[in-house]
């Protein structure tokens, strides 16, 4: 098997809330080979978004290791960090978080700004994949004069833009009506189906999980093998 | 280096939508550096004036003028008492002076061609020793025309002949002052101050019969000396023969008059302006702090508004270190929209006084907006929007990309 993308061994994430507690994640090893199209699975207060933030790298554990492409990133300095998750992890929000001072394409160029592509390319490369996204009336728009699948449309092309080895999408369809959620779906298969880049998406939708092959289900913060246990998580809301 | 170029931009674009706190802060620098600029461009100009006039005595002339020590200065803006005829007979008798001239201006309004504007006018007694002294001491020569040698002859400044009238002033063509046809016999060539270069100059017979002012008297006196002899000594010879003839000041028994060397007149103007330096810097120093403080409080307040847009950045890559300049420019850029309208409110208003200044001659004031000056302010209200900008941004760049993300927690 090729190395994963990103690797979680042993992870716990623990939140100090005043004296309390909070265990957030417990006992967590995943592993995200590329290619993949992995489905986080958990009702509210599972700990998705958590695990999510570990497998984005946007967070350190508490305990345990998160390698990403093979890089123990406790041993990065946060801007190495910064650099490899750019060039290697895309991400889209459910709540879009374009910038909204920045029109369509000026989103979509801004990963390209940080890893320091040249204008030219970059202008290049946002225009095409805007316009393979059907935005191409959008180019200047800002995000204030988008409709909200547009919007994500957007941050998908801003996603695509340092061509990623891996796409992670936290509740990509939460705010989008089903119709318009069903396209932006199709938009992220198409793109693991085509181009054999690796999907994580984090979801409570179970509709959502029916497009992938892979399901983690969260519970607690733990991760649940039992399957008779998992499906019982999966139909609950 | 392209990447900065982008992060300024980036900065900029943030700008567009900023709150009316932001335009508030912005104002602030405004009156900052509007005070600044107007303050220094002032003090400059009056440095040049009195200069000028330092200059224009040298070490071979000494002058006299009605009123004390301490508004000398006040004298020479605004005008004030008169020399009588006896002070200046007392000075022409003093041991050491050579020729005594008085000088007298005052504001009027002239006609060139049909059309009316305010001058200034000069008269000097005696005006042909004038004449020669000045083109010796002041470096007067003659840009057109010739010497005036009769009483209806006048003799204009570079400035008067080009600046003040819409058509230029001919040497021989006629101009009418307070309802008298003048002969205008030569053009004198710019003396670099725009006092001197905006007077017409006259008898100063001619002149008193013009205003009505006082035969024999004259608002302040140019004494030259003889050769060789001190300056110092010399004034105080001149300062023994007027105790005796000039009026007492009001309730004192002082002589209200004042002898003033090139060498003390610089004392004097070097503690004046000194003083005048100190307070500019003050009060620029509190409108500076003040500015600072509003750019930081407005970047600290932008900061938190801007959490979740920091973070995505650094989601999607962003450096620290990019972070950090997209927040610098923004402060920075703050600062310098506030210098720029703070400049120009500053130039507007030296300008103005200038304008004023030589239509006006009794206001003695020039300022000067030297290039120097509005680069100084623009590039230093640019540097205090960054400085001011630093523990906000740094503050930022301190924010982990996960919290942008935090929203069940």
């Amino acid at each position: 098997m090729a190395e994963p993308i990103i690797k979680l061994e042993n992870v716990w994430k623990i939140y100090q809330l005043g004296k309390v507690e909070l265990i957030a994640l417990k006992r967590i090893s995943l592993e995200v080979a590329p290619g993949a199209f992995v489905t986080i699975m958990g009702p509210s207060g599972s700990g998705k978004s958590t695990l999510l933030n570990m497998v984005g790298a946007l967070d350190s554990p508490t305990r345990g290791k998160v390698f990403l492409k093979g890089k123990d990133i406790s041993l990065l300095t946060e801007d190495q960090l910064s650099q490899l998750r750019g060039k290697t992890i895309g991400f889209v929000f459910q709540e879009f978080n374009l910038l909204p001072n920045l029109t369509a394409i000026e989103n979509v160029m801004l990963p390209m700004i940080f890893q320091g592509t040249p204008l030219e390319k970059r202008k290049e490369k946002a225009k095409e994949l805007l316009i393979s996204l059907g935005l191409e009336d959008r180019i200047s728009h800002q995000p204030a004069e988008l409709s909200g699948g547009e919007r994500q449309r957007v941050a998908i092309a801003r996603a695509f833009a340092n061509n990623p080895e891996m796409v992670i999408a936290d509740e990509p369809t939460g705010n989008l009506d089903s119709i318009t959620g069903k396209k932006i779906m199709e938009v992220l298969v198409d793109f693991h189906q085509k181009q054999g880049k690796t999907i994580v998406v984090v979801t409570h939708d179970p509709h959502i999980a029916e497009y992938s092959e892979e399901i983690v289900n969260i519970k607690d913060g733990e991760i649940i093998i039992n399957h008779q246990q998992a499906a019982k998580v999966l139909w609950s809301k | 280096m392209e990447q900065v170029k982008e992060y300024f931009y980036i900065a900029l674009r943030g700008l567009r939508t900023r709150s009316l706190r932001s335009w508030l802060t912005i104002l602030g620098i405004v009156i900052g550096v509007f005070l600044i600029i107007s303050l220094l461009s002032l003090s400059e100009g009056l440095k040049s004036t009195i200069n000028k006039q330092l200059q224009a005595l040298g070490g071979e002339m000494v002058m006299v003028m009605p009123g004390g020590d301490e508004d000398f200065l006040s004298g020479m803006i605004f005008g004030g008492a008169k020399l009588e005829k006896a002070d200046l007979e007392a000075i022409k008798k003093a041991e050491g002076v050579d020729t005594v001239i008085g000088y007298s201006y005052t504001g009027t309004p002239a006609r060139y061609k049909e059309e009316a504007k305010q001058i200034a006018i000069a008269g000097l007694d005696p005006w042909k020793e004038s004449l020669e002294i000045m083109t010796v001491f002041q470096g007067w020569s003659l840009a057109a025309g010739r010497w005036p040698s009769k009483g209806n002859q006048i003799l204009i400044g570079s400035h008067v002949a080009d600046g003040i009238f819409s058509k230029k002033v001919k040497v021989e063509s006629e101009m009418v002052i307070k309802g008298r046809k003048f002969e205008v016999a030569g053009v004198l060539k710019s003396l670099g101050n725009q006092q001197d270069d905006s007077m017409v100059y006259m008898d100063m017979n001619v002149y008193q019969g013009l205003t009505g002012e006082k035969r024999g008297t004259a608002a302040y006196a140019m004494a030259k000396l003889e050769k060789g002899v001190d300056e110092n000594v010399v004034a105080e010879a001149i300062e023994e023969a007027l105790e005796k003839t000039r009026k007492r000041r009001f309730g004192t028994d002082e002589a209200d008059f004042s002898v003033i060397t090139s060498e003390r007149m610089g004392d004097i103007t070097g503690t004046i302006l000194g003083i005048i330096q100190f307070v500019i810097i003050g009060f620029a120093s509190i409108a500076i702090l003040v500015g600072g403080i509003g750019i930081t409080n407005t970047m600290f307040t932008s900061v938190r508004e801007k959490t979740r847009e920091i973070g995505i950045m650094k989601a999607i890559g962003a450096k620290n270190s990019a972070v950090l300049s997209i927040i610098l420019f923004e402060a920075g850029i703050i600062g310098l929209l506030g210098g720029i309208g703070g400049t120009l409110l500053g130039s507007i208003l030296a300008v103005g006084i200038n304008y004023y200044g030589q239509t006006n001659p009794a206001f003695y004031f020039t300022t000067s907006v030297s290039p120097g000056l509005i680069v100084f302010g623009l590039a230093f209200s640019f540097f205090i929007g960054c400085a001011a900008g630093f523990f906000p941004a740094r503050s930022a760049t301190k924010l982990k990309p996960v919290e942008a993300l935090r929203r069940y927690e």
